[in-house]
């Protein structure tokens, strides 16, 4: 009979299939044609597609446990929750295989391509199951899965030394997160006598005291969120990672496995702690743990220290990284609320920030190709050098500064909206004060790109498909920004999950 | 019987030793051993609670924690040795292109 | 004193003894042979729990295979002169000796106050049940059927990923 229920629910994981699937297509091509590689980018992307269509077929389905049998719960659900985001991870994997593409850095491992677009599946896969558990040992396995596949592609260009010390930094780190949170795993697990997040919120809904043990547990294993979407202070990883990986991955890692981890966390802190909702629409949590104030200590911590962090650095790849920094932070302020105003911001500003950090990062994979590097000053005259790419590299800018007309004020104004409706001042003039803050950095780099002037004369040229892959990008950023009623609708739409 | 005491204090000791390891050694694979002493405590709860309370998760989850051990060693093995042929060292202050 | 007492403060006692013993040693062979130790104490404390299948895999996967390739990396890179922090930073020691003493009166703190919710203590049958090879094997290849496969896949790409690392043919 279990045999059967397995058959039964096989279309309910039929993206996470096809991923599985692609991810061993990839490895048998690769080892059946070694001397033709040049397909194998396309070979994910075909793949990537095939899954992003089960899962829309997915859409219609009522959400539920995937596996249930009897009186044991599935370890996975479907809801729409896991399918905004798992949409959103595919659509950034298509990207950054297309950037994969054009980058001059992957050209130098080329007979090493096999291993990179396997890896890049492996996190797909892993980043599925991650957003989708509602079991802690889905969500461990899940968890090291995303990280195993990062390390190594962190470390990818064997060559470089930045390359190599940015992995052993990462796994160094990741392994340390993990242990601290696998540690308090089992406290929850010895506490609650249960893995499944339904069950540990049956016993959790019924404590009306902070509960010390708990409280410890859940710390501990907050250690390992808080390093998946690099929140001070388990952020040490993030420049150093973001500065040596190749410039595709540091995207990647900077958007899809930080969009995971957020889901994860959101997905954990609602269904372990809900208890009901009250008549303003917040969300009442258990008193077992002071979700709320935690976030906020966090949130402030990670936003300060990203944005001023950021105002000191040289290299435009760890600028990147701090202020990506900051914007979990901004996220976390978002989520502090616990409400579903709250979460609506969260789904709306990783679209943008989503859309607006490909597109930057990308724009310094092309200067790199061109340049062959990534120091600030060596941007110096860009702009008149290569007028697309400083057009649009400016307009990414200022939708990560969060200015109108583009889509990153109406992610900053939907996180404002939140937290003044809570009201909740004091956090709103601190997000506010360090936008400011971010605002002198990223105009920095739009001040070498067009007032200082260029070190040597040279006109640079970008084939056409680099050209289309840029508008695509930078486009939608503007568009958003005016026309956003879609975004909404849809955002408002992803917000159920499962149990409620 | 043992008391469950017993055993949660034993993991805790040995997760109080990982920790401590992971801050004081700066030799890379001596810090990924503290790393596995620590996932070890863990697992030690894990089998005392699974016994304690007759639920078999605990044991389960064990097997994933050795998945992840096993993967863990050697990744992170290989990726010292490939940053042993770009530089000779293994002291982790020493990797130092990049700043800390 | 029963003998399950004794054999267990005699396990115990190895073990905590063993783990420190294992990060205070300057040579990383003496520190990997010590974690070995440990990971056979602690075998014997899954003994004493009656989770006999994990005890055996404890010894075979951990003591055999994972410390084997921990030592083989050890022996291949010869990284004989660490510069040990114990001497060189004293600081350093007293921090990280603090930090391990307030982590570990917490736990010890919370293991003492500990009321699990639901704990409704079972009895030595039912131990011995849950430990068997049957019975583990039933609820990984069921229950756990999707985990199962993701650790799967984890072990691929694991593979995969210290190949490409390791292998010797640069480009």
């Amino acid at each position: 009979m279990v045999i059967n229920t397995i058959f039964n629910s096989f279309h309910l994981i039929g993206p996470e299939i096809a991923v599985a699937l692609l991810l061993l297509a990839v490895v048998i091509f690769d080892l059946a044609f070694p001397k033709n590689k040049k397909f194998l980018p396309w070979l994910t992307i075909t793949g990537i597609i095939v899954a992003g269509f089960l899962t829309v077929k997915q859409y219609s389905l009522e959400s539920g446990f995937v596996f249930e049998s009897g009186n044991t719960q599935g370890l996975i659900v479907i809801d729409n929750f896991a399918f905004f985001f798992k949409l959103l991870i595919l659509g950034v994997s298509l990207l950054i295989i297309l950037f994969s593409v054009s980058s001059e850095e992957l050209k130098n491992c080329y007979d090493r391509a096999g291993e990179y677009y396997t890896l890049i599946t492996g996190m797909i896969l892993g980043m599925f199951f991650m957003v989708s558990t509602v079991d802690l040992i889905t969500l461990y396995i899940s968890i090291e899965l995303v990280s195993f596949s990062s390390y190594v592609l962190a470390g990818f260009i064997k060559k470089s030394k930045r390359s190599s010390e940015a992995g052993l930094k990462y796994i160094i780190y990741g392994a340390v997160a993990s242990g601290i949170m696998l540690f308090g795993i089992s406290l929850v697990f010895g506490y609650t006598g249960t893995t499944n997040f339904y069950q540990i919120n049956h016993i959790v809904v019924h404590s009306l005291s902070p509960d010390f043990l708990l409280s410890l547990a859940f710390i501990l294993i907050f250690v390992g969120f808080g390093y998946k979407i690099s929140a001070v202070p388990f952020h040490f990883w993030t420049p150093d990672v973001y500065e040596g990986a190749p410039t595709t991955i540091t995207a990647y890692l900077s958007v899809a496995s930080k969009a995971a981890g957020f889901a994860l966390l959101i997905r954990f802190v609602k269904i372990i702690f809900f208890t009901g909702i009250d008549e303003n629409g917040y969300w009442i949590l258990s008193k077992a743990f002071n979700w709320s104030y935690l976030l906020i200590i966090i949130s402030v911590l990670t936003m300060t220290v990203g944005n001023f962090a950021a105002l000191w650095q040289n290299n435009v790849k760890r600028m990147l990284a701090y202020s990506s920094i900051a914007h979990a932070g901004y996220m976390l302020a978002a989520l502090t609320m616990l409400s579903e105003q709250g979460l609506l911001a969260i789904v709306v500003y990783f679209v943008v920030y989503g859309l607006t950090n490909l597109g930057a990062f990308y724009i310094v994979l092309l200067i790199h190709n061109k340049t062959g590097s990534e120091e600030i000053d060596d941007y110096d005259g860009l702009g008149y050098q290569m007028p697309l790419m400083g057009v649009a590299m400016t307009i990414l800018l200022v939708s990560l500064t969060g200015l109108p007309p583009t889509a990153g004020f109406i992610g900053k104004l939907y996180v404002f909206i939140s937290i003044l409706d809570a009201p909740h001042y004091t956090l709103a003039v601190i997000v506010a004060l360090n936008s400011v803050v971010s605002l002198y950095y990223y105009v920095r780099i739009i001040k070498h790109l067009y007032l200082n002037n260029p070190k040597v004369e040279r006109e640079f040229t970008f084939p056409v498909t680099q050209t289309i892959l840029v508008l695509v990008l930078t486009i939608p950023v503007i568009i958003l920004g005016l026309y956003f009623g879609p975004l909404l609708e849809m955002g408002k739409v992803s917000l159920r999950m499962f149990g409620f | 019987m043992i008391p469950v005491e017993y055993y949660l204090v034993l993991s805790a000791f040995m997760f109080t030793t990982g920790v401590i390891g992971v801050l004081i050694r700066r030799n890379a694979i001596v810090l990924f051993m503290s790393i596995e002493l620590m996932l070890n405590s863990a697992n030690l709860t894990f089998v005392t609670f699974a016994s304690f309370l007759g639920d078999s998760a605990g044991q389960v989850f064990i097997f994933f924690v050795m998945t992840v051990a096993a993967a863990e060693a050697a990744v992170g093995l290989a990726i010292m040795i490939a940053l042993f042929r770009n530089k000779q060292t293994l002291n982790a202050d020493e990797v130092n292109v990049l700043k800390w | 004193m029963t003998l399950e007492i004794i054999l267990f403060i005699l396990f115990a006692l190895i073990g905590a003894a063993s783990g420190v013993l294992m990060i205070t040693r300057k040579n990383p062979v003496m520190s990997a042979l010590f974690l070995i130790l440990n990971f056979a104490a602690l075998a014997g404390v899954y003994l004493l729990l009656n989770a006999q299948f994990i005890a055996v895999v404890q010894i075979i996967v951990y003591a055999g295979a994972i410390m084997v390739l921990f030592l083989f990396v050890i022996m291949l890179l010869r990284p004989d002169a660490e510069i040990s922090i114990l001497r060189t930073n004293p600081l350093l020691k007293y921090v990280a000796i603090g930090v391990g003493v307030l982590v570990f009166a917490q736990l010890i703190y919370l293991i003492f106050f500990f009321k699990p919710l639901n704990i409704t203590p079972s009895d030595v049958a039912e131990r011995i049940q849950i430990g068997t090879v049957e019975n583990i094997g039933t609820e990984i290849y069921t229950k756990y059927i999707i985990p199962v496969q993701v650790a799967g896949f984890l072990l691929l790409s694991a593979t995969i990923g210290a190949l490409v690392l390791a292998k010797k043919k640069f480009e």
